[in-house]
């Protein structure tokens, strides 16, 4: 009885906090940019499933493509700039090939002809519809193989990491005494730990995983600095009314702070679990774009691939091996950071208009 | 205010040694003992080899092994770098440590005032569209992913449009017949930094006893007229008009990657700024502000950018961390050689005793950059300082 | 004696999201120089949007529609932000509504009673703003210490007697008291009551002084308007209203204030709330609360218009008619 009415209560305070977190034009700009990666995730293996998708071509890791494509064939000039050509990088074009480099390798052409080649990296054609990177894999399935690793890091450090602080937090604000001021200490302590640098040491000792990366990250948010807020928001709540009124009808510690600080906690909680998905995407391919991580395929190593192989000084020549990557990492995480401000204007009564 | 900064002082010392035996136990704890199996390195000599089992203490148990390493710790006694053999860990952290504080001084006060000022005037501008798009870039800047968007500044203005270069601390053929070492440019350089904001900062001090706003900033303007004759004299004079040709070189390594984390670390603070300034303007003392009579800017700068200031330190407080990760990235990003590059170096070439250092460094940096910003809190919020001395 | 402000016909609304909010509507007074003015009604009745008005202070949602605001002789309505610049504060300033707030928390005192006289006296020294300093707050019972505090160290009665200080450091002709005394408890509130007075007397200033509290107003007044709904409901000498009263709000006002000297008599409450300025008030806005309204009043069918009662006594055309 009492819990059909708790799930009719929970159901109602949905509805309504929905109902404000739609007024949020960011929150929903961020919505939609978390579920489009959400649907790529869930994409491919879909698209490995029904065939779509042969292996042997798409796979984002061993997948590989020789894609034939027609190009022009010019000669480059000595002197730079020309009319056509500003610098030296300019020329072959993505869609042409140098006359000298065909006679390097003994093949007969002649200026303005046709020349059919394998090309790696290829540029987006309808088959690769981001072009392949320079070992013939499809850019399309890497970042879709990416925004698994995204989510799946993402969600579990998150989860984690506000597990802990939520229930750490909610302790401290409960207990008090020794057990606060140790908390506290701590997360002073974790708060001035160089996250970057430690996360460096771990991941040269010990060969990290995605899911090794995620209980890290989520463990070090889960100590430091949520715990404070946490807890904060806890001795809010802890010197309401109905808390006096539950400890006097004789709840027991433990039931009044599951059943009645825990849920009053618990949105705050969920707003800090949002902007530690940022957090920990970033995170994730910063070491994976150092080189740190051991898996397989992510956004983090799509950038280090195309840095340490130069891609990213050819500029826009090869795009589709240096912008995708990129934007997809600065969407996802934004897309979180957005949903975090809309659920911020929802919970955070200071800030609401309405 | 004394009281206040003693007792954050002693809160900093414990701090420090709980995080000095923390970070000595994470590299005990790594699997394999990362020094036993790592000493037999073949890039070290037998005696180093044990002069590191003693200095360390690795035949002892735990408890000493964390003495030992305190102690060590102040000697500067890390033993050797097993990569750099024989130079010690302490005298590669020497030589790099002046240049990542120098270019992470720099690029901070740069991006937190640049965040500050936009936050300002987006606060101030309120609803009108150049406010919008700023908004917006803000957003996008705050969520950019910085080793890539360095990248692509980096192809741009270095690779691209060629103004600057593509990292490094300096032109190597430049330097080639130099008569100094480039880190006697360096000290220089730093000295001159060091000096003249200090007189920057004497001359506001000294000014704002001016009764007269106009006096007041004829007075300042002067100063600073001062300011820049004198720092054109010494680098135009004697010894230094040899090392400006190469200060400058310097100097020029330096400007695209402050300007790059600029353009990301402004973004958090302008925004920041942007909201607390908004709230502080609806305040009571904006109004007896204006029926002071007292001019718009002076309205904006003295009464609500000094407020909102606070909350935005606050932050500031917490991000330390935040921003030094971010410098040790970029440095590995402008292959500018700090200690973000070394600590990445000696943990990608497995070189124990130099990241044990570095790190430890690190988190000492951290610890300092975390208690002066504390101090400066305490400096710009009167209520917080007298609740400390009472 | 000339008029030393005078305000015309002056109507103000606010611009919100659900329509216009009529908070000023065509008022009309003067204030000469040396004379104290009392604006009272109770809350939400515009006393505050016609302060903020007179200083050119109101928010930026307000428009003012018509009406004209002179200050000796000078027209105020229109005049761009540095001219205004140069009236506030010498010629015109105010003890805000809840001074507690007016202070900002990071500046010292001192500091921020000489920011507003640099501005209007830039050639003044800072020892002659020290010392015009400690003779203000020697005027309004102060310590000359004060100077040198953050306004968190002050107590309220502390704080509001600085707010006067700062008032009167650019030697304004004319002073607003906007509910100066709201926040304090009686006792206090009496002594501030007296420290406006005296330095009122002592620098031979104009006063307006605004405030929901009728007896305050009778204390502090030679002249009074009272204010209902956005408009004048009557207005005239403090003396003249006070022992006829002839607007039956007026009225209810004074039989809801206990009266120390006199008859007892029972307190009579005013039922109702005033009406939303949002829709147009179409005849007598008070009649829904009227306790006997006239049947020409009821049906609203008479517009609203003050008419001379007596001698500078003026009252609302349709409840003049009901006594």
């Amino acid at each position: 009885m009492e819990n059909q009415n708790v799930d009719r209560d929970v159901k109602a305070a949905i509805k309504k906090n929905w109902r404000l977190f739609k007024q949020s034009k960011i929150g929903i700009t961020g919505l939609i940019i978390v579920i489009f990666f959400g649907f790529l995730a869930i994409l491919q293996p879909l698209l490995f499933l029904t065939n779509i998708w042969d292996e042997a071509t798409y796979h984002p890791v061993v997948g590989y493509d020789a894609e034939k494509i027609s190009r022009t064939v010019v000669e480059c000039p000595d002197q730079y700039p020309t009319k056509e050509y500003p610098t030296r990088e300019d020329c072959p074009r993505v869609d042409e090939v140098n006359i000298r480099y065909l006679k390097a390798f003994g093949i007969e052409a002649e200026v303005g002809d046709s020349y059919e080649s394998n090309v790696q990296p290829a540029p987006p054609s309808s088959r690769h519809l981001l072009g392949t990177d320079s070992l013939g894999r499809d850019i399309f399935s890497q970042i879709m193989e990416g925004s698994q690793v995204a989510f799946l890091l993402g969600l579990i450090s998150a989860i984690i990491g506000v597990g802990i602080s939520t229930l750490l937090g909610t302790a401290a604000a409960f207990y008090g005494g020794k057990l606060d001021t140790y908390l506290m200490r701590q997360s002073d302590l974790v708060l001035m730990l160089p996250t970057l640098p430690f996360l460096f040491i771990i991941s040269a000792f010990a060969e990290l995983k995605v899911w090794h990366l995620a209980i890290v990250l989520g463990t070090l948010g889960g100590l430091g600095g949520t715990v404070i807020t946490i807890k904060s928001q806890a001795l809010q709540v802890k010197v309401k009314p109905f808390v006096d009124s539950a400890r006097i009808t004789g709840g027991s510690k433990r039931r009044i702070m599951f059943s009645h600080i825990l849920p009053n906690v618990a949105p705050l909680a969920l707003l800090y679990m949002v902007f530690s998905v940022t957090g920990a995407i970033a995170s994730e391919s910063v070491l994976s774009f150092l080189g740190l991580l051991n898996i397989d395929m992510s956004w983090g190593i799509m950038i280090y691939l195309s840095q340490t192989e130069g891609f990213i000084f050819t500029g826009l020549k090869y795009w589709w091996l240096i912008i995708p990557a990129g934007l997809a990492v600065t969407l996802l995480a934004g897309g979180f950071y957005l949903v975090g401000r809309g659920l911020d204007d929802v919970f955070n009564p200071r800030l609401r208009r309405r | 205010m004394l009281v206040y900064t003693i007792k954050r002082f002693f809160e900093m010392v414990i701090v420090f040694f709980l995080f000095l035996v923390i970070s000595y136990l994470l590299f005990n704890a790594i699997p394999g003992n990362a020094f036993s199996s790592l000493l037999l390195n073949p890039l070290l000599p037998p005696e180093a080899y044990q002069k590191t089992i003693e200095a360390f203490g690795l035949d002892k148990p735990l408890f000493e092994r964390v003495q030992l390493y305190i102690i060590n710790f102040f000697k500067g006694d890390f033993g050797y770098s097993y990569t750099y053999y024989p130079r010690t860990p302490i005298d590669l952290i020497a030589e790099r440590l002046p240049r990542t504080l120098m270019l992470f001084s720099i690029v901070n006060v740069v991006a937190f005032y640049t965040g500050f000022l936009v936050g300002k005037i987006l606060a101030w501008r309120r609803g009108s569209k150049s406010e919008t798009w700023i908004t917006i870039g803000s957003v996008f800047s705050y969520t950019v992913f910085y080793p890539w968007f360095a990248l692509m500044m980096l192809w741009f203005f270095g690779y691209k449009m060629d103004w600057f270069p593509l990292g490094k601390f300096l032109v190597p053929e430049k330097w080639y017949d130099s008569p100094y070492a480039s880190d006697e440019i360096f000290y220089t350089l730093i000295l001159f930094t060091t000096i003249s904001s200090f007189l920057l900062f004497l001359v506001f001090i000294f000014t704002r006893n001016i009764e007269s706003l106009q006096k007041r900033r004829n007075a300042r303007l002067f100063g600073l007229i001062i300011l820049a004759s004198l720092a054109t004299m010494y680098w135009t004079n004697g010894e230094a008009a040899l090392k400006r040709f190469y200060a400058a070189d310097i100097a020029y390594h330096m400007i695209l990657p402050t300007f790059t984390v600029t353009l990301v670390a402004f973004a958090g603070t302008a925004l920041l700024t942007r909201t607390t300034m908004m709230e502080v303007l609806k305040d009571d003392y904006i109004l007896t502000a204006r029926a002071k009579g007292l001019s718009q800017k002076r309205i904006r700068d003295r009464h609500a950018a000094r407020t909102a200031l606070l909350p935005v330190v606050t932050s500031f407080i917490f991000t330390i961390i935040t921003i030094i990760d971010g410098s040790v990235l970029t440095e590995s990003i402008f292959s500018w050689p700090g200690m973000g590059q070394l600590i990445l170096e000696a943990v990608v070439q497995e070189d124990i005793p130099l990241a044990m250092a570095t790190f430890s460094f690190i988190g000492i940096l951290a610890l300092i950059a975390h208690f002066i910003a504390d101090i400066s809190y305490a400096f710009l919020d009167p209520r917080i300082r007298i609740k400390a001395e009472n | 004696m000339s008029d030393l402000l005078e305000v015309k016909n002056l109507s103000m609304h606010y611009d919100t999201l659900d329509g216009n909010v009529d908070a000023v509507k065509d008022i009309s007074f003067s204030v000469k120089s040396g004379e104290s003015f009392g604006l009272v009604g109770e809350s939400g009745c515009g006393k505050t949007s016609v302060a903020m008005t007179l200083l050119q202070l109101q928010p930026d949602n307000s428009v003012i529609t018509e009406g004209s605001i002179k200050l000796d002789g000078k027209e105020l309505i229109g005049l761009s932000e540095n001219d205004l610049r140069q009236v506030r504060w010498n010629s015109i300033s105010i003890v805000f509504q809840g001074a507690m707030n007016a202070w900002n928390p990071v500046i010292k005192i001192g500091e921020q009673i000489r920011e507003a006289m640099r501005e209007h006296y830039p050639e003044n020294s800072k020892q002659e703003n020290i010392d015009k300093i400690n003779e203000l707050f020697k005027m309004v019972g102060l310590d000359e210490t004060i100077s040198d505090r953050f306004p968190h160290e002050l107590s309220g009665g502390m704080k509001q007697r600085a707010v006067i200080a700062l008032a009167l450091s650019c030697n304004p002709k004319i002073i607003i008291a906007d509910e100066p005394t709201t926040a304090l408890d009686v006792v206090i509130q009496d002594q501030i009551l007296n420290e406006i007075k005296k330095v009122q007397d002592l620098l031979g200033l104009s006063l307006i002084y605004i405030s929901h509290d009728i007896a305050v107003i009778a204390e502090m007044t030679d002249k009074i308007a009272v204010m209902y709904a956005g408009s004048i409901v009557e207005i005239g000498p403090t003396q003249a209203v006070f022992e006829s009263p002839k607007h039956s709000y007026t009225k209810a006002l004074l039989d809801s204030t206990p009266s120390i000297r006199g008859e007892k008599k029972k307190l009579q409450s005013l039922d109702g709330e005033p009406p939303s300025l949002i829709n147009e008030i179409i005849g007598c806005s008070f009649s829904p609360r009227c306790p006997s309204p006239s049947s020409s009043c009821k049906n609203q069918s008479v517009e609203m218009g003050l008419i001379e009662v007596g001698k500078d006594h003026f009252a609302d055309k349709c409840c003049s008619e009901c006594v």
